[in-house]
């Protein structure tokens, strides 16, 4: 069992809640948010995605896969305290550096000297700092085609095993390192609310039964199936939606 | 694990500078430009902005027909409007408006991450991606309500829609009473990013 799937529901958190209406809570997040969405820009496997982009031809030195999967896996992988610890974006910069230097894209050394190097400085962008030529405009023009015109997991018409109103058992699958369960709905009972249409393919394979396209349910939960006599009084229902593979017959 | 919570004193600075460090060596390799970075938080401060959110609320505030067009098919409806190119682009594939009526209040979460519909409201604050907040909300809606000040009647139904899968939801909020003789631009006044994912009310003070 890990704490980041068990997020939703974890008790003895303190209250009340502020909201922190702030996006960024420093100026360096920025900058990390950025990276991530010009890595996802240029994923290798938007080359087959819907739509699909002629990625192929970008002239970007990036040729491996990069999606919210793995950003999320990263953040999975983490020690539970840590993922507690560190705010949202310190664990977006951790996670994709660890990943392009496991990649092969930079060096831990190189890395941390430049960090030496640069610290305290104003910061400049890096570009005007460095001097580097542009003439690479192509990359840009993928990135922002990726953000208008997305990455849709949307595939063929769905043939689903359940049906709207029909009650259905959540699986308890074992969770590897990386799922779209949320721990709190593991061996549940729901009701479908909705089935949707066409079926949903995710980035990969998770291990869990997830990635190859399948139908996806809006489950509907009553407060006492999922958190017992203690659940909070008044009327409330909580709405998830779920793959087909974390679907069972009811007991 | 009187060191595990500890920071070094120089927090900030350091992930200043090794993000720095980071886009400068992603330049110099070739991944990305010495642009990229910029035109990526472009898009998101001129065009993504909770600005789309509140125009498409305020249609729906409007006319009637639009609103059930927009919860029927709500890409379909938003493509009527007159909005930046890309609301069915990244984070926007599949957007999926629930709306506040009396008795019934929705409220979006995340409870594995911080799913969001950019094409919308732009990129997600931090109360939203608090891990805190996911874990509350799941479990006691009306409380977490209650302490961010929406009071709500027992009776009134709570819709918590925990966006584990593709779609990326969003609140269409109840329109205030007293505003029939309110312009569009005063009524997009009352919208906020909080009221559009069910953490506030339309026009509420906060």
């Amino acid at each position: 069992m890990k704490l980041q799937h068990y997020i939703g529901g974890l008790e003895g958190l303190p209250g009340p809640l502020t909201l922190d209406r702030r996006v960024f809570a420093e100026e360096w997040e920025r900058r990390i948010l950025g990276i991530h969405v010009a890595m996802m820009g240029l994923s290798g496997h938007l080359g087959s995605s819907v739509p699909a982009y002629a990625i192929a031809d970008v002239p970007t030195t990036f040729r491996d896969m990069w999606t919210w999967a793995d950003l999320r896996a990263g953040a999975e992988a983490m020690d539970p305290f840590d993922y507690f610890k560190f705010r949202y974006y310190e664990k977006w910069l951790s996670g994709i550096t660890a990943f392009l230097v496991d990649k092969g894209y930079l060096r831990e050394d190189e890395l941390a000297s430049r960090t030496t190097e640069l610290r305290g400085q104003a910061a400049r962008p890096p570009g005007a700092r460095l001097g580097v030529a542009g003439g690479t405009v192509a990359i840009d023009e993928q990135i922002m085609a990726y953000l208008r015109n997305g990455d849709s997991p949307r595939r063929d018409v769905a043939h689903p095993k359940f049906a709207v109103g029909q009650l259905v058992r959540i699986a308890n699958l074992p969770a590897g390192a990386h799922t779209r369960l949320p721990g709190y709905l593991r061996g549940r009972s729901g009701t479908v609310a909705q089935v949707l249409e066409g079926d949903y393919a995710y980035f990969w394979r998770t291990g869990d039964g997830i990635g190859d396209p399948m139908p996806v349910y809006i489950v509907e939960f009553t407060p006492v199936e999922l958190w017992g006599p203690c659940a909070e009084p008044g009327a409330q229902t909580l709405y998830a939606e779920l793959f087909e593979a974390y679907l069972e017959e009811p007991a | 694990m009187s060191g595990q919570f500890a920071y070094p004193q120089d927090r900030e600075q350091s992930s200043a500078a090794k993000v720095a460090a980071l886009e400068s060596l992603l330049i110099e390799k070739g991944v990305i430009t010495p642009e990229t970075v910029n035109k990526v938080l472009a898009y998101f401060e001129s065009e993504m902005t909770p600005l789309n959110g509140k125009k498409i609320v305020v249609r729906a505030w409007t006319d009637a027909g639009f609103l059930a067009r927009l919860l029927a098919d709500t890409p379909a409806a938003i493509a009527e409007l007159d909005l930046p190119k890309g609301m069915v682009g990244a984070e926007g594939e599949h957007l999926r408006a629930v709306a506040n009526a009396p008795g019934v209040h929705n409220l979006i979460i995340c409870s594995l991450c911080s799913c969001f519909p950019w094409p919308v409201l732009g990129l997600p604050p931090y109360w939203y991606k608090d891990p805190v907040f996911r874990a509350r909300a799941a479990r006691e809606p009306r409380k977490v309500l209650a302490e961010v000040g929406v009071h709500l009647p027992e009776d009134t139904e709570i819709k918590v829609w925990d966006s584990s899968g593709t779609a990326r939801w969003f609140v269409i909020p109840e329109r205030p009473t007293a505003t029939e003789d309110f312009t569009e631009a005063q009524l997009m006044e009352l919208v906020t990013t909080e009221s559009m994912m069910g953490v506030a009310l339309a026009g509420a003070r906060s």
